[in-house]
């Protein structure tokens, strides 16, 4: 089907008026990084800095321990992550493959455990956390990032081990792998591009995180992660927006690269299921 | 039949025992870090404790905590607050989620970056968008004042954050923004699984474009479209971070909704006894939500 010329105008106008909408606010606060105090207060508004200031980021991470935020920020998703994955990697392909007793309610309370609500179950953490010391660590963030990761990797992993014929492991046990060989020997390496993408899905959940870290991690700056360095930004400094703006850049950077590089396999991740 | 002694691992069906091995490491962490915790909670809300302490001898049982939340106006506040959050934001975003996906889902050129953009926001940090929304409608030099009194909707610049209903409206804008990239995402893919021969036949028989919309494009959405319409609804039901770090649950409580009472109560006050009612409460309202919404669960999502 050939589209009419008003037809295809009209098309070009929605889309590109979409996508503006949407970007403009990440485009605005790029603006507002690079902008003086001075436009930031000049009506009509600045939609480009005369003189972007491309020095407000060294300026930042100079004023404030963002960097440290940061590596507390990647050692918190990097421990949730590794956990996460080596529980439901084992999870999700007992999942696919066999039919058990339990097997289904298994996953529908994993299902469910999606639903709870993190104000919820931040009080009794915080109880655990305290009677064992570890309010104030990076572990107790760690552990509480995992229940919000193992819900969702269990069930990517699990959809995505389906995709993958069982005759490769088949295979491969005829060949004499024992069960748990064939896994890790042939399953594992195949699933390698949806391995990465669930990890990675982890770590944007761990990363986003603000409620956790803001109850477990109050008590000493140097154990604060991005997300909650960043608020206490917005907190203090009221009139400095360009600062939180910038800081907000470097939060929002790292996730924002994994989306726009693993689009494709987030994506399908994320709606994997959804489609039946 | 008589059943297989307990371990008897010279029939085939031992293999199973694999799977089950497969699943401890993930039963074991989901029964310490949720299961054991909720177990808490529910047992928190039935005790008087300001912060528990695990380690000591529980308190006496009470239902105080129910008692107290049913008659507070506080609790049928925040209710209230919850309920229109959750209409609003997921009704927007559902209308402008199917639109743009509708919209893209057209062959042009550009459509993957066209996709790549419109799915953006949804990888924005919560606190991020947060910063964002509130630089934009910020009372002395946001873009939002400007705009408002360039179309002449205004006179004078409006404090967003000190009216009531004004907060409000700016929490939903800064959730359906963040939020209904995802609607796009998921209607995307249900489009896509809508075999072209549905569309041909229809045109053949002289369907218009509304016809099959209404005929084959909506009908064969239903199924994501449910899923996602519950997964959009328990998000907004449950966030916490938008609302706490944009407005904190105020003015005067317009944006407090249940998930900021519960952690106001718990973190603000240390009640967490009757905090833990509240949130034993908004679980099972989400639990009972998505059971009568979803229906056959196991095989979605």
């Amino acid at each position: 089907m050939r589209r009419s010329l008003r037809g295809s105008a009209l098309l070009y106008t929605g889309v590109v008026l979409t996508c503006a909408l949407l970007v403009f606010p990440i485009y605005w606060l790029v603006v507002t990084a690079l902008s003086t105090p001075a436009e930031l207060r000049a009506l009509p508004p600045t939609f480009w800095p005369s003189a972007p200031r491309w020095n407000v980021f060294a300026e930042i991470v100079q004023q404030r321990p963002i960097l440290l935020w940061l590596g507390n920020s990647i050692l918190a998703a990097a421990g949730a992550v590794t956990l996460s994955m080596l529980v439901s990697v084992l999870a999700g392909y007992s999942l696919s493959r066999f039919k058990l007793r339990g097997g289904q309610s298994l996953g529908l309370f994993i299902l469910t455990a999606k639903m709870l609500p993190a104000t919820l179950l931040v009080i009794p953490l915080f109880g655990i956390f305290r009677m064992t010391g570890m309010i104030g660590s990076l572990w107790s963030v760690i552990l509480a990032h995992a229940t919000l990761i193992v819900p969702f990797t269990t069930w990517m992993l699990k959809g995505y081990f389906d995709t993958i014929p069982r005759e490769l492991e088949q295979a491969a046990m005829v060949d004499g792998c024992s069960p748990l060989g064939a896994m890790v020997r042939v399953i594992l390496p195949v699933s390698a591009p949806g391995l990465a993408a669930t990890a990675l899905y982890g770590f944007v959940l761990s990363w986003s995180d603000y409620a956790y870290a803001r109850t477990f991690l109050t008590n000493a700056q140097t154990n604060w992660t991005a997300n909650l360095g960043l608020t206490t930004m917005k907190g203090e400094y009221v009139s400095n927006w360009a600062d939180i703006s910038a800081a907000s850049l470097v939060v929002a950077l790292p996730v924002l690269l994994i989306y726009l590089f693993l689009e494709r396999y987030l994506v399908g991740g994320l709606t994997a299921g959804a489609e039946k | 039949m008589p059943r297989p002694a307990f371990l008897d691992l010279a029939r085939p069906s031992r293999r199973h025992w694999l799977g089950y091995l497969l699943l401890l490491p993930a039963v074991l962490l989901i029964g310490l870090i949720i299961v054991y915790p909720l177990f808490v909670s529910v047992d928190l809300s039935f005790q008087n404790v300001g912060i528990p302490r695990l380690d000591q001898p529980r308190r006496p049982f009470t239902t105080a905590n129910y008692e107290r939340l049913f008659t507070s106006p506080e609790f049928w506040n925040a209710s209230w607050i919850t309920l229109k959050l959750v209409v609003i934001v997921s009704f927007f975003c559902f209308l402008l989620g199917l639109g743009t996906a509708l919209l893209v889902n057209n062959r042009f050129r550009g459509q993957s970056l066209a996709r790549l953009l419109v799915a953006l926001p949804w990888a924005v940090p919560e606190v991020v968008a947060v910063v964002i929304f509130a630089w934009i409608f910020d009372s002395s030099f946001g873009l939002m004042n400007w705009v408002f009194i360039k179309l002449g909707l205004i006179n004078t610049t409006i404090n967003w954050f000190s009216s009531p209903e004004a907060a409000f409206a700016v929490v939903c804008v800064t959730m359906i923004w963040k939020g209904y990239p995802f609607v796009s995402i998921m209607m995307l893919a249900g489009l896509q699984s809508i075999p072209e021969d549905f569309y041909n036949a229809a045109r053949v028989d002289g369907a218009n474009a509304w016809q099959r919309l209404t005929n084959i494009t909506l009908p064969s959405l239903m199924p994501v479209l449910g899923v996602t319409l519950i997964l959009v609804m328990l998000w907004v039901f449950r966030d916490f971070s938008i609302i706490y770090v944009m407005t904190g649950g105020g003015p005067l409580k317009a944006t407090q909704t249940l998930s900021i009472m519960t952690y106001e109560q718990a973190f603000g006050f240390f009640k967490m006894g009757y905090a833990s009612a509240v949130g034993v409460v908004t679980l099972i309202v989400c639990v009972i939500a998505s059971r009568l919404l979803m229906g056959r669960a196991p095989e979605t999502v």
